[in-house]
Formats: structure tokens, sequence, C-alpha cells
């Protein structure tokens, strides 16, 4: 028998046996418009507005259109599609979650074999229902950049960080939105029914107008050092005057200046015309970081919080509380810094 | 660096040293990547493996190299290039040396030289030279009980929050160790903490370093009554920091958290009633009498006394080389330890880690201050020929400080 369980939650092992169970193929799901519908709506929810809706009315038909609307985004091959749609329908369990009793709560996130204990308690006036092993809490909550969500401000004791509802389904959003990414990423290719492919190549046109909504940030066209955040700032001034800096410093100022679109001549130069530095030592560096040597990865800048961390976030202005990377600051400030410059010129 | 003759004899100590018995050896040993630094060589052989502690035995035996390195880090292929290894895991390693925490003492015994212009001086080296700006020095730092007391106290702090907060066992899953030089390191090896990635790892120090802190989401908040306490963590940890730290401070003190003068001597007359509403636990109370901007700089300053000093970069590196506990340390002959955790109270590493003893030794010391080992007071020393016990003798050549008379 469905439930409602199977139907708010269609990640849930149960239900994915459930659908084994009935081994519905591809070539029969025609005969089941309403549930190639509501896959295709899924989809589409998740295009148009970020977040999957919930439709109770009908469990069977909200249970079985799930693998549905994977099997499209799947076909789709689109990774940009893959995290959107991934997103929506992890947005979709938390607002189902969060409503929830406790024991559902619990009973959702064994599944996804969490260590967590129901537990009660009242702390400066406020609910707390559960508690989780910071493991599993970590695992979900350092993506999180509110100060709230930071373990040294959570209340742990043996190895149990308290929790609310709330925020219990906040993480558990995280885990289905994992998962369903790593399904929907296994992109293959298998021949659909004429119908079905008609609804693929609807999603498809739905999702390239869309796309360009979402626009990206660019860059200067020249390095703007006017526009460095204080971090990178302050260790490049430290450079030029001749002054060490750390392993780590080294390494966010150059990954921060090949990304702000310096050269790796320059790059280099700047560390060994005014120091000690070996130059082909240096050079090897400043590529490796590059991407050119070693694992051929290029590097981004870290991040503010690793830079937090590693105490090289010294003096952050306003514009840094609201940036996570140093370039996304470098790309804001540069822009404003344009729109001045334009208006004065 | 030690010349060749003194080379030759620290290499056939240390062969007797492995040569006499068992090697302890981390857990899994078989996925492990192992890496080696020999007497005289600054660059490391890695990408090594062993299977048994005999083979890793007789490779010390064979080689007797001046330092000796494990991953913290399980790999498929320990043996492969960096990108092959296949990467399944890592124990949490924290590293506590005596060189990042502020002691007294090294302006007694540690020293410097710039490479540039040749300028010495005591104490910690300074960024760049004071004379002529050049960053590249030499640097002599000696090891004395009152640093290794210094690290063996943030390790005690690092301890509690390991135990209390994050709920390890101290007997299955924690282990320290004396790093044969001046600090300790703790090894975690539990399977919950194996997988982490680098932003849980990074979570992991903020929350030991106290960074990112704010006492609103501790409970500082105008409309709280009355905070709910004992439930550990953090919140306890605070309050208490605070409490210490606000009956302690002075003018002085509270101007270097940033406070302006007037804030502070304000703060200095309130002292009193701050404590005892700390005390009580009524941070309504204690926000109608300071602002909050004032509180969270406070905080900060308290905070980072309580917090332990560890080593960021260790923490979050996911493949750190450490050094293998068990083996002898190049620099010193002193053995990198296992302590366990119920002694490290006791523990006197200048006595307990000696490695070499018996015979005595004539050596020419260039320089050295006063020094103990194996509880016994030598030097100070300068430019001269000294008849040493073998631990003394032998901790002044691997320094460098010492070559061999005659």
């Amino acid at each position: 028998m469905i439930g409602v369980l199977e139907a708010k939650y269609p990640f849930l092992d149960r239900a994915v046996e459930m659908v084994g169970v009935l081994g519905l193929r591809v070539e029969e799901l025609v005969g089941f418009g309403d549930v190639v519908d509501r896959g295709f709506e899924r989809v589409s929810e998740a295009i148009l507005r970020g977040v999957v809706s919930y439709r109770g009315e009908n469990p069977e038909v909200e249970m079985l259109s799930f693998p549905v609307a994977l099997m499209f985004v799947s076909l789709i091959g689109d990774p940009f599609l893959d995290r959107r749609y991934a997103l929506a329908e992890g947005k979709r369990a938390y607002r189902l979650l969060r409503e929830e009793a406790e024991e559902v709560i619990a009973e959702v996130a064994e599944s996804f074999n969490w260590n967590i204990r129901l537990r009660r308690a009242i702390l400066d006036g406020q609910l707390y229902s559960f508690e989780l092993h910071f493991a599993d809490y970590l695992r979900n909550a350092s993506g999180f950049h509110e100060d709230k969500w930071k373990l040294v401000n959570r209340v742990m004791r043996n190895g149990y960080v308290l929790l609310t509802k709330a925020e219990a389904a906040r993480l558990l959003e995280c885990e289905v939105e994992n998962l369903i990414l790593q399904r929907v990423s296994r992109h293959r290719r298998i021949e659909l029914p004429g119908e079905l492919e008609k609804r693929v190549e609807m999603l498809k046109k739905l999702l390239e107008e869309h796309r360009g909504q979402i626009g990206g940030e660019t860059l200067p066209e020249r390095v703007d050092v006017e526009a460095f955040p204080p971090c990178i700032r302050r260790i490049f001034e430290a450079v030029l005057a001749g002054r060490k800096a750390s392993h780590m410093e080294r390494f966010a100022l150059v990954s921060f200046l090949l990304n702000a679109g310096m050269s790796i001549e320059e790059t280099a130069e700047l560390f060994t015309s005014i120091s000690d530095f070996d130059p082909e030592m240096t050079r090897y560096q400043v590529e490796h970081i590059a991407g050119l040597r070693g694992s051929r990865t290029k590097y981004k800048p870290p991040n503010c919080d690793t830079l937090r961390t590693h105490g090289i976030c010294q003096n952050p202005d306003n514009l840094c509380r609201r940036v996570r990377n140093p370039i996304t600051y470098y790309i804001i400030k540069a822009r404003r810094g344009r729109r001045r410059r334009g208006k004065t010129s | 660096m030690a010349a060749e003759r003194e080379i030759q004899l620290i290499s056939e100590k240390f062969r007797e040293f492995y040569a006499k018995g068992r090697i302890e050896t981390p857990r899994e040993m078989e996925r492990r990547e192992f890496g080696f630094i020999p007497f005289g060589a600054k660059a490391m052989f890695r990408h090594l493996s062993f299977s048994t502690p005999e083979d890793l035995r007789l490779y010390l035996v064979k080689n007797t190299p001046a330092h000796v390195y494990y991953s913290s880090a399980y790999y498929e292929n320990p043996e492969a290039e960096m990108e092959r290894k296949g990467w399944l895991g890592a124990d949490l390693i924290f590293d506590i040396d005596a060189d990042h925490i502020e002691t007294p003492c090294k302006a007694e015994h540690d020293r410097w030289r710039c490479k540039g212009c040749g300028l010495e001086g005591r104490g910690e080296t300074p960024e760049s030279c004071p004379r002529c700006g050049g960053i590249s020095f030499e640097e002599e730092k000696w090891i004395c009980n009152r640093c290794l007391d210094a690290a063996r106290h943030e390790a005690q702090k690092l301890l509690d929050i390991l135990i209390g907060d994050f709920g390890f066992s101290p007997i299955d899953e924690l282990e320290v160790s004396f790093t044969g030089h001046r600090g300790y390191h703790i090894h975690v090896s539990s399977p919950n903490i194996r997988e982490l990635d680098q932003p849980a790892r990074r979570e992991i120090v903020d929350y030991i370093l106290g960074t990112g802190i704010k006492a609103e989401l501790h409970g500082f908040k105008p409309s709280l009554e009355r905070l709910t306490t004992g439930e550990g963590g953090w919140r306890d940890r605070l309050i208490k920091a605070l409490y210490d730290y606000l009956e302690e401070a002075d003018l002085k003190a509270l101007m270097e958290a940033g406070l302006s003068r007037a804030t502070a001597s304000k703060i200095l007359e309130i002292k009193d009633r701050l404590l005892q509403i700390l005390w009580d636990g009524r941070p309504s109370l204690a926000l109608r009498l300071i602002r909050r901007r004032t509180l969270d700089k406070l905080v900060e300053a308290a905070v980072e006394r309580e917090a332990s000093a560890i080593d960021t970069v260790v923490t979050t590196d996911l493949h750190r080389l450490i050094r293998l506990p068990g083996t002898l340390h190049g620099k010193t002959g002193l053995i990198a330890q296992r302590v366990s955790v119920e002694i490290l109270d006791d523990y006197d590493p200048l006595v307990e880690a000696v490695a070499f003893k018996g015979g005595m030794l004539k050596v020419y010391v260039e320089r050295a201050p006063r020094f103990s080992i194996g509880g016994v007071l030598y030097g100070p020393y300068i430019g001269e020929e000294v008849e040493l016990p073998m631990e003394a003798a032998l901790y002044l050549l691997c320094k460098g400080a010492a070559r061999l008379a005659g």
C-alpha cells in the first residue's frame, strides 16, 4: 500500500523499493498519463520556481512521478539543471519535513544513516527536539554561512549537537539535494517512446528560455588593485614591501591574482623582483596553482571562511560581509568603481 | 647540521636504537604513505609504503633516516603519485608547537641571524630584519621545560574539548605524542571523522579556537532574563572565560582588547557588578550595562585566552605527513613518544623521551644555552671542549651545536 510518507518522501528506500516491485518499464509509462504529466511538472516547477510542490491527492502519482522526473533530468544531461532540480526537490522535502512530528523526521534522518536521537530540551526559551552526532551535522552544515550554523555557536556535548525541528529539516534538505544530485548526474542515453521524447524536448526548451535569467558576473578587463579585498590587499602590499608572507597567504594571493586575470609571468615576477625568492621555484609554484602542472586543477582563491580560520581575514569591511570569496568581492567592487569613474569622467 | 663524522656517529646510534626493538605502527599501516628525510638532506623521500611493522623496522635499520613520517590519510594506493593515490579518509591531527605559543623564556634560549646583513638577535625571529629588511634568517631554537610545559597545557585544553565536547574516547580514539622537539601531536582515529572533508575539518578547527563565536548565539540577548547553563560546550566555557578574563583584566588588557580608554575605565568601575551578573547568568542585565560591541570585544579577548593554540593548517590538511610516534627526531635524538592521556600531567619528555643512555663522549661545543636532558642540567657552553654523558652529547650533535672533539 502506498502511503502518505512514500508520496511525500519518494527518495526513501521503502518508496524506491515499491517502485521497483511495480516494475514499470519505460514503454509502459505512456499508459500512465498522469504519472508522466506530474513528472514533467516536477521538472518544470524546478526550472520556473526553484521548488517542487507537493500534491497529496493521489499518493501513487506523487510517488511514481519522482523516478520519472529523475529520468527526464538525467536524460537532458545538463549539469545546471541537475543542480537546480536537486535543489528544488530538497526544498520540497524541507517544507514538508518542517511540519512533521519528531518521529517522522527521525525516521527520514535514519534512512540517511544519521546518528540522531530524540531529546527534548529548552534552552534560552527555545525548544530543541533532537541531538545529532557532530559528524553528520558537519557533513551538511559546513556549507552554510550563517553564524548560527557554525559548530562553535551550537550547544554540543559528548559529540552530539542540539537541534530544533526546523533545523533538522534544513539539514535533511541538504541530504536530499545531494542524494538527488548524485542520481541525476549519472547521465545516460536510452531510447524513449515518442510521447516521452516530446516531453524531454519541451523541458530542454523551457530550460533554455530561463537559463539566461541567472546571469554571471564578469571580471574587469585589467587587474584593478583598488578593488582588491582587504585581506588580499594586505598580503599584496606585504609582498611588495618584501615582508614575510606565510605559505597560506602566498597561496591566497597567487590564486587570487591568477583568477583576477593576471598572467603567470606577471604573478611570478611580482615575487622574484622584490625579494630573494628563487625564480624557477616561484614560477613552478605559480604554474602549479594556475593548473599547468601537477593535478591540473586551476585553483580558486580560498573562501572567506578558510581565510578566517587561518587568521588571514583581519579587517573585513561592509562588502566582505556580503561575499564568500575574495573574487566575488573583487568583481562587485570593481563594478562599483567602474560606475563611479564612469560618472565622474 | 652536523658534518660527516658526526652524521656517521648519529646514524650508528639511530641504527642501534631501531635494531633493538619493535617499532610502533599506525592503524592500517598498509594504507598509509610513508616519507623519510635522511641526515644532511633537505628533501623528503616519499610515496613509500610498508605492509608489516617488521618491513618498516628493517628499512629504518638499513637507512637510518633523520626523520620518519606517515600520512594521516588512508589511500587505496599509498605509493602512487598524489592524484592517483585514491583518498579513502584521514585521521584528524592536531599539532601544538611551542613555536606558536608566546613564552618569555624564548628570549633566553632562541636566537636568529639575518642572512642578508648578519644582524643577530634573541627570542622570536622577526618578520623582517630591523636593519636591512631582509626576510631570510638562520634560526637557533632550543627546547626547555617552560616551553614544553606551555605546549602541554595547550594539549590538555585541547583534550578537554575533544573528550567533553566532541565525545572522543581517550582510550580508543585519542593518541597523544611528544613530537621529539618542542610540542605535542594529538591523533584522532575514529570511523566517525575519517571521511570528513576540508570544510568540516575547518569547522572543527574554528570550534577549538573559538573562531567566529557569537555571544548572542550563546544567549546574550537583551530579551533573555536567565541563561540556560550546564549544557557543557562553548556555552559554559564562554561564561567561565569571560568571568576569568574580566576578573583579571586591567586597563591595559582591556585597551589591548580594542576598547577605548573611557570604555575600559567604565568596565573596571562596574567590574564587580558584571562579575556577579555573569555568575548569576543574567544576559539581559549585562546588556543593560555594556553595549553589544563592547561585549563582542570582551568575548573575543576572553575566548582567545581560553582556546587551545593549535596549528590550523595541519588539521585542515587531508594529506598531511606527520612524524611517526616511536621514531627518533633527527634534530634532538629524542624519541617522538606516545603518552597516554592519563599520565600526560606527570610526563616529562626531557627525561622519558631520552633514547641514548650509557657512556661518555667528548665534544667541542660551539654555543649552547643552559639545557636539561635526562633530569640533569648542562651548560651554558661557549667554544669549549667538554666530556658529556651520551644523551647530552648526542643532543648537542643532533642540534648541530657541537662536533666530535679531536
